[in-house]
């Protein structure tokens, strides 16, 4: 993993669930990186821990969950910072700014009570204001040589206030009277410059009559125009890392060649990482240059797409492709259940289901080793072929 | 599902407090007997003790008189303990009346829809456009003034102003049900609309009607307890908490003196609709999955 | 439907169910036989004898058919024609009028401090789940709803009105009381609202608003309590449930400020359930009054409504039933309006 740079690596990652039923190891030592550029896969069934991963990289941990150890690195301009260590007020900042995150079902991710363009516009005020203010302060300038008398002497003070927000951001008593609502048409100026940037973002994501849409509430679009809106508002601040948690699942396969043909020319323009989150072998094919297998809180196993396809080193990885259902075959699936959470066995965490299982699986977890270049595994079965 | 009640702890208080207030009810002709010899036809008179006349001025507590006595001589432990008694068989027969017209008229405004459910709707809006005591007191004044004994008055009333809520309840649940397939299955086969009703679409739609009947309970019982503090249930010396306050009213004018008169028959009040109000509490934390949590 | 559509729709609904509500109230009192119901039309009934009486029935037509004494009740009334108190020796409908503003006084003085306070306690039990603050919440509303208001009343009465004798029943001090009244007669007293607090400091008394303002304090308290208790349940249950919701988490990921998350968008959403329980908020308030009202010998509509049925006093009640339909209808159309109004989703269909 020394490599490449990588942008955001998880280190054994250890994350619980603390419920009436007893205590869920859900995330048992994972170990990911995600490099510059590139988008890795992640994938895993339902339950397999995948989600919560996926949150816990921008430190959302939802109650009942708690994470009990690890590490997340992230990498920004040649500076690395643990994400847990970070406290709320950092957070904040880097969360939209430089990892954002997209969701599987777009409505459910837009608040049903404001707009489109107010919830994109949200994203610039937090995260590029300065651009905002200048962009206001231009406008203002500019008007205010149209005009005379009174409505002159308005512009100017609104202009000395923006440009106290330029130089001094944070002063008390910009933030004061940005709350007194008569006062505060100040703001009136940035509203209509973000406007303006949220109608350009709309347009670069193929979204038709920017203009009209960004007035309208979610669910007064479709799926896809509302997963491209969430793509937008994730977009906007051009993040380092961006998070797509099953974000076609919920979609029409014709849309959700669409959003994939999306997410992949947005990746190329502005060379984001991606952390794909998916339970769909086709799209990880389709879409990613590296995968990581996660089974019950595990990672199983990571290698480049080829060579996860080509020779699938777990058997977890094994049985999941074969289990794709294709035509001709039989359709085969994997024999029992993924184990309870709440007392997980002692061992590699598959062992029950696997075909290949020693005596060792039982009483000593795999670690994560790496076979070959970029492509590692945590059995016991390929221990002897480092 | 048991067990997961028993490790909430309020929801173990209110299982206790229910079991407390059904102990007491049980067996109040052996906790508060009547012990003045004198035989009543009803017995939640409250019997008066021969030795202590008829005096207003109640007695403070002693140990023949635990609670002490209110005016005219009433006990108030044997008010207070025949009143949880009292409670019980007043929302009994309450639930029972309007669940049972809920039952009925339900089914057929959901089952059948159209006019009959245009009827029974328009009949429940009316009803349900006052606020909940405040019709029962009109039919209380009514009937009292034609005559009527006013505590079956006040009964006949609570009953009035419930069946709607039940009715709703119901036909919102058997609209729900009546789309399901095994319904659709039932009807292709045959079956009475009356078999459909009883053996498919009323045990589907019960379960959440029972959790509701139960939460119900204890604002059945605040209703009548109000109904008698407005002089508008019990009559005098009657063992009913409501009742009792009433009766206690004016030596709360003497400030904390009498305090017996209407501190405990409150506090068993409180203890009443405490316990019915926690349990419905556990019974939704336990039903709802965001909630839950160590 | 749009939302003009819907505000007409909604208005025209009233008029069956008011309508369904007099017939309602009008067959109630058809169980009332001739005699006793004609005291709703005459002045002082007991003056006349048995054979006036029967003139009298006949006059008012007490002997028609159903239909004919329905249509000359319903005019009368909307003539403004209510009927005659035998209780309380007067015409119902100033009986009524000249209670009003003193319970106005109370309304006016709850109303804000339970929504204020009702939402803002349940948001922040919410916000604060499980913690110190959320558990005496939750204490406090199991309690509003197990405790019978007017036990409660009746304690607070006991301790501080009867034990401590730091305020008096009604709305002022007695001697208070007779200085007003004299003024009054004096034609010295201009009643210019009815509300004791503010027509005090208009006639230039500040004193008699400070007195008018303790007195309102226990019954207020005491009208609040069971309201506020019910509404921060309500607020903190559907507070928690937006939370939990996926934009919210999406929210967070975008990299608001909790204080943003929690109150400009989980907030928002929570409060919209509540403003549709607020209308049965009403109804309660209506309720609470009577009960409230007669702890504390407060001389509003409540008391007087409580009194009459005490005896039995079929007009004065029936008139306060009606009226406390017609605000209660009136508040849950309110509601439901503001609701489709705040929710995008019913506004735009």
């Amino acid at each position: 993993m020394e490599e490449q740079q990588s942008v955001v690596e998880i280190k054994d990652l250890y994350l619980n669930f603390y419920t009436y039923d007893g205590i869920v190891k859900a995330l048992d030592g994972v170990s990911l990186s995600i490099r510059k550029g590139e988008i890795l896969g992640l994938v895993g069934e339902t339950g397999s821990g995948k989600s919560v991963t996926s949150l816990s990289v921008l430190s959302i941990v939802i109650p009942p969950g708690r994470i009990e150890k690890g590490q997340i690195d992230i990498n920004v301009k040649g500076k690395t910072y643990d994400i847990l260590s970070l406290n709320d007020a950092t957070m904040a900042r880097v969360r939209g700014r430089y990892i954002s995150m997209i969701f599987q079902e777009p409505r459910a991710a837009l608040n049903p009570v404001y707009t489109i363009g107010d919830q994109i516009a949200e994203v610039f005020f937090h995260h590029r204001r300065p651009e905002l203010v200048e962009s206001s302060i231009a406008r203002l300038k500019k008007d205010s040589e149209s005009t005379s008398g009174l409505k002159r002497a308005i512009y100017r003070r609104e202009l000395s206030l923006l440009e106290k927000m330029q130089k001094n951001p944070g002063s008390l008593d910009l933030r004061v009277l940005s709350r007194i609502p008569l006062l505060n048409r100040f703001q009136n100026r940035m509203k209509t410059a973000a406007r303006q940037y949220v109608i350009e973002m709309l347009k670069s994501l193929n979204i038709p009559d920017p203009a009209r849409v960004i007035d309208m509430y979610p669910h007064e679009l479709s799926g896809g125009m509302a997963q491209r809106a969430v793509i937008a508002m994730a977009l906007c601040a051009n993040p380092l890392m961006l998070i797509a948690d099953e974000p076609t699942t919920s979609l029409d396969v014709t849309v959700q060649a669409q959003i994939l043909l999306l997410i992949k020319d947005l990746q190329r323009r502005l060379h984001t990482s991606i952390l794909y989150v998916t339970h769909d072998l086709g799209v990880i094919a389709e879409t990613c240059d590296r995968v990581a297998v996660l089974y019950a809180g595990n990672v199983a196993e990571v290698a480049n797409v080829m060579d996860l396809f080509k020779k699938p080193l777990h058997p977890y990885t094994q049985a999941l492709l074969e289990s794709i259902p294709r035509p001709g075959h039989k359709f085969v699936s994997i024999r029992g259940i993924v184990p309870s959470l709440v007392n997980p066995p002692k061992g590699c965490r598959f062992y029950d289901r696997c075909d290949f299982a020693m005596d060792k699986c039982v009483h000593q977890e795999p670690e994560l080793i790496k076979i070959e270049k970029d492509h590692f595994v945590a059995c016991h079965l390929h221990y002897g072929e480092k | 599902m048991f067990t997961r009640i028993l490790k909430n702890p309020l929801s173990v208080a209110g299982l206790v407090l229910i079991s407390y207030n059904v102990f007491l009810a049980v067996f109040a002709p052996f906790i508060a007997p009547n012990t003045t010899g004198i035989v009543q036809y009803d017995p939640y008179l409250i019997p008066r003790d021969p030795a202590l006349g008829m005096w207003m001025e109640p007695n403070a507590p002693t140990p023949a008189h635990l609670f002490g006595t209110s005016s005219m001589q009433v006990d108030l432990f044997y008010g207070c303990v025949w009143g949880t008694r009292f409670a019980f068989q007043l929302g009994l027969e309450v639930i029972v009346a309007t669940l049972g017209i809920g039952l009925v008229l339900g089914l057929l405004a959901g089952y059948y829809g159209g006019f009959i459910d245009e009827v029974i709707m328009r009949f429940t809006d009316i009803i349900l456009a006052f606020p909940g005591l405040i019709l029962a007191m009109v039919f209380v004044a009514v009937l009292g003034k034609i005559g009527w004994n006013v505590l079956q008055a006040a009964i006949f009333s609570i009953i009035l102003i419930g069946w709607p809520g039940y009715t709703r309840l119901i036909r919102g649940e058997v609209l729900r049900v009546r789309g399901e397939d095994y319904v659709e299955a039932a009807r292709a086969s045959g079956a009475s609309d009356l078999r459909i009703m009883v053996r498919h679409i009323l045990p589907n739609s019960i379960y959440t009607v029972i959790i509701v009947a139960s939460l119900d309970f204890g604002s059945i019982v605040l209703t009548a307890a109000a109904l008698s503090f407005l002089g508008l249930g019990s009559p005098a010396g009657y063992a009913d908490w409501g009742r009792l306050i009433f009766d206690g009213v004016p030596y709360a004018a003497s400030g904390l003196y009498y305090w017996w008169t209407f501190v405990y028959p409150g506090i068993f009040i409180v203890l009443f609709t405490l316990g019915w109000n926690l349990l419905g509490d556990a019974l939704r934390d336990v039903l709802d999955p965001l909630t839950r949590r160590k | 439907m749009g939302l003009r559509e819907y505000i007409i729709r909604r208005l025209i609904l009233i008029i069956p169910i008011m309508l369904g509500v007099v017939l309602l109230i009008f067959a109630v009192m058809q169980f009332v036989d001739p005699v006793q119901r004609v005291t709703l039309y005459l002045r002082n009934p007991r003056q006349f004898a048995p054979d006036v009486i029967r003139r009298y029935i006949s006059i008012y037509g007490l002997d028609q058919p159903v239909w004919v004494q329905f249509y000359n009740w319903l005019s009368g009334m909307l003539q403004g024609q209510f009927g005659y108190s035998s209780y309380y020796r007067e015409m119902v409908l100033p009986g009524l009028l000249a209670r009003v503003p003193a319970t106005l006084e109370i309304v006016l003085f709850s109303t804000p401090l339970i929504i204020l306070g009702g939402i803002w306690l349940g948001v922040e039990s919410a916000v604060r789940k499980d913690r110190s603050f959320d558990q005496l919440t939750r204490i406090f509303s199991i309690l509003g709803t197990s405790l019978p208001s007017f036990f409660f009343g009746i304690l607070l009465s006991a301790i501080f009105i009867a034990q401590l004798k730091w305020v008096s029943t009604s709305r002022l001090t007695p001697s208070l009381y007779t200085q007003v009244s004299l003024m009054q007669s004096s034609h010295h007293w201009n009643t210019y609202t009815g509300l004791m607090t503010l027509d005090s400091l208009l006639n230039g008394r500040p004193d008699i608003c400070f007195d008018a303002l303790i007195h309102l304090a226990l019954p207020v308290l005491v009208l609040m309590f069971i309201q506020t208790a019910v509404l921060v349940r309500v607020t903190r249950s559907s507070m928690l449930e937006s939370l939990g919701k996926t934009y919210i988490t999406a929210a967070r990921a975008k990299g608001l400020t909790n204080s943003e998350v929690v109150y400009k968008h989980a907030r928002r959403n929570a409060l919209i359930p509540v403003v549709t329980i607020s209308g049965l908020l009403v109804g309660g308030m209506m309720t609470g009054l009577v009960i409230t009202e007669s702890v504390f010998m407060f001389p509003g509509i409540g008391q007087w409504a409580a009194e009459a049925a005490q005896v039995f006093d079929v007009s004065v009640v029936i008139v306060y039933a009606m009226f406390s339909s017609a605000v209660f209808v009136l508040a849950n159309l309110i509601v439901d309006v503001l609701y489709a109004y705040i929710d995008p989703r019913i506004r735009l269909g």
